[in-house]
């Protein structure tokens, strides 16, 4: 009888852990987000889009200072100069795009016709591509110029990944995503998890390490580290280098199923990109 | 002897066809050393671990640099310091599978609270 | 603090340890120097880089992480309890951020002593 008590609690312990290991995608950002308001009760759900001047008082007066002169200001200019110039065929962005610039807030969606996630950046070199125009790198350079652009005109758009029901692939690129974040990865055995939810707030030698709500809004990112502009894409690249893990390739499978889930995890949060950071 | 022999050779080779001679000179010492096979069967062996890391997602940082370090410690005939390497990178090749395979079921941390 | 006091600090502790010096038999010839050595390791970036995470005594701009270390003789019931924690800290908490500097061989094993040394001194 005991035995058999032990193993009906081992099974309800089991089905807890599967439950939340295969929570829907809303108990998934319900939980994310009620994380962060239980760790930092005094911020606003609004401020998580500033990142880590969200909870740094230090860091954010530096961050104010920069913003007032922003570092990525001549970037959205180039990426306006991109957006109106006509390709080689007298086609423009706006033939691909037609409710564009302001078009990241639909951005990652789900591709049903090709089963996969489409990012903005991809979206802009399919269309490149169908218009006879060479395709931009997915981490440094000119690509960032449009994203700027792009990200500044769809200010204030806010965070709405949708996957869809009908199609069980867009469910499970999500959860690939997920198991993303929270699988210890490189010599050093770090999950994203680790640090920007377990230790968010907490100091890393001198740097405080930012919660990933509102992780995804800022992008493309203007870092003082890197003096340009750079795409998300770019960040998580250096994130899996620092644990000692061999990054896997801008926009593979990998990191666009991730930006599916981290992107969702903050829905509800206003667009705020261009940013500018340490 | 010999071995002067072939040092001046591969100098010699070096000079005649730059990139095209370490692949040679890598050949050659095969051919005349087992010390030199036995190296890039380790050689071989790690870049088996990194692709088996690499097939779960587990694939370390370094690896792939440790390999061509060794590959080119091979060429100049550094048996010692290339064997250290792929020996290195083989294990942790072994390490990023076991890590990448013991995480297979996602596991939501505690701190989240559904 | 002036190093003779340190050797000081280090010959008392030494003392008092001597009940485990068959568990360590070098601590006390060479600990000094294992102690320094260790203390390097432990605030090197590329080695330990144990500062990123805990304060310790010497050490500058500290994470804060993981607890202070300090007191370690009481937080501990011996070197080698202390090595494990070091060598793979998610044997004893699987959700733990320490990386396993043993078990992921960040660390030497000989490079691992010299840390528990040094640790075993604050």
């Amino acid at each position: 009888m005991k035995h058999l008590l032990k193993k009906i609690a081992m099974l309800a312990v089991a089905g807890g852990i599967a439950a939340s290991a295969q929570a829907s995608p809303e108990a998934d950002r319900e939980a994310f987000q009620n994380f962060y308001k239980n760790r930092f009760a005094s911020v606003p759900m609004e401020e998580y889009p500033n990142g880590v001047y969200s909870i740094d008082p230090v860091g954010r007066e530096n961050w104010e200072a920069i913003e007032e002169f922003p570092p990525y200001e001549p970037f959205i200019d180039e990426g306006q100069a991109m957006w109106e110039k006509p390709f080689a065929n007298g086609k423009t962005y706006k033939d691909c795009f037609a409710d564009g610039p302001a078009i990241a807030g639909i951005y990652p969606l789900w591709d049903k016709k090709n089963g996969m996630v489409i990012t903005l950046p991809l979206a802009l070199n399919k269309c490149r591509e169908a218009n006879g125009e060479k395709p931009l790198k997915y981490k440094k350079g000119s690509i960032n110029d449009i994203l700027s652009y792009i990200a500044y005109e769809s200010r204030g758009q806010k965070t709405n990944v949708i996957i869809p029901k009908d199609d069980p692939r867009a469910l499970a690129a999500y959860e690939k995503g997920k198991k993303f974040y929270y699988t210890r990865r490189g010599q050093l055995n770090f999950s994203c998890a680790n640090c920007h939810l377990q230790n968010a707030g907490m100091n890393i030698r001198a740097d405080r390490l930012g919660p990933a709500l509102g992780h995804t809004t800022h992008f493309p990112v203007y870092r003082s580290k890197w003096g340009t502009v750079g795409t998300l894409h770019r960040r998580v690249t250096g994130c899996n280098k620092q644990v000692r893990a061999k990054p896997f390739k801008a926009q593979g499978e990998q990191y666009r199923n991730l930006e599916y889930f981290l992107t969702y995890m903050s829905n509800g949060l206003e667009l705020n990109g261009p940013g500018a950071r340490k | 002897m010999q071995n002067k022999m072939i040092g001046y050779v591969m100098i010699l080779a070096m000079l005649l066809f730059g990139g095209l001679s370490t692949v040679q000179a890598a050949d050659g010492a095969k051919a005349t050393n087992p010390e030199a096979a036995k190296v890039e069967k380790m050689i071989a062996d790690a870049d088996k671990a990194r692709k088996k890391a690499a097939s779960v997602e587990g694939e370390w940082r370094d690896v792939g640099k440790m390999l061509k370090k060794a590959k080119a410690a091979l060429a100049k005939g550094d048996y010692k310091t290339a064997k250290k390497l792929a020996a290195k990178a083989k294990s942790q090749g072994e390490m990023g599978y076991k890590q990448a395979v013991a995480q297979k079921d996602l596991k939501m941390p505690s701190y989240l609270k559904y | 603090m002036t190093i003779s006091t340190k050797l000081l600090g280090i010959a008392s502790a030494g003392v008092l340890l001597a009940g485990q010096l068959a568990l360590a038999p070098v601590a006390s010839a060479s600990g000094p120097s294992m102690v320094e050595e260790g203390k390097n390791i432990a605030f090197t970036r590329k080695k330990g880089n144990c500062l990123a995470c805990h304060v310790m005594a010497g050490g500058k701009a500290a994470g804060n992480i993981a607890p202070p270390l300090g007191a370690m003789q009481s937080r501990f019931k011996s070197k080698a309890e202390l090595k494990a924690q070091i060598a793979d800290a998610t044997v004893k908490n699987p959700e733990t951020s320490m990386p396993p500097f043993g078990r992921h061989k960040i660390l030497s094993d000989a490079e691992i002593d010299k840390v528990v040394e040094f640790v075993w001194s604050l």
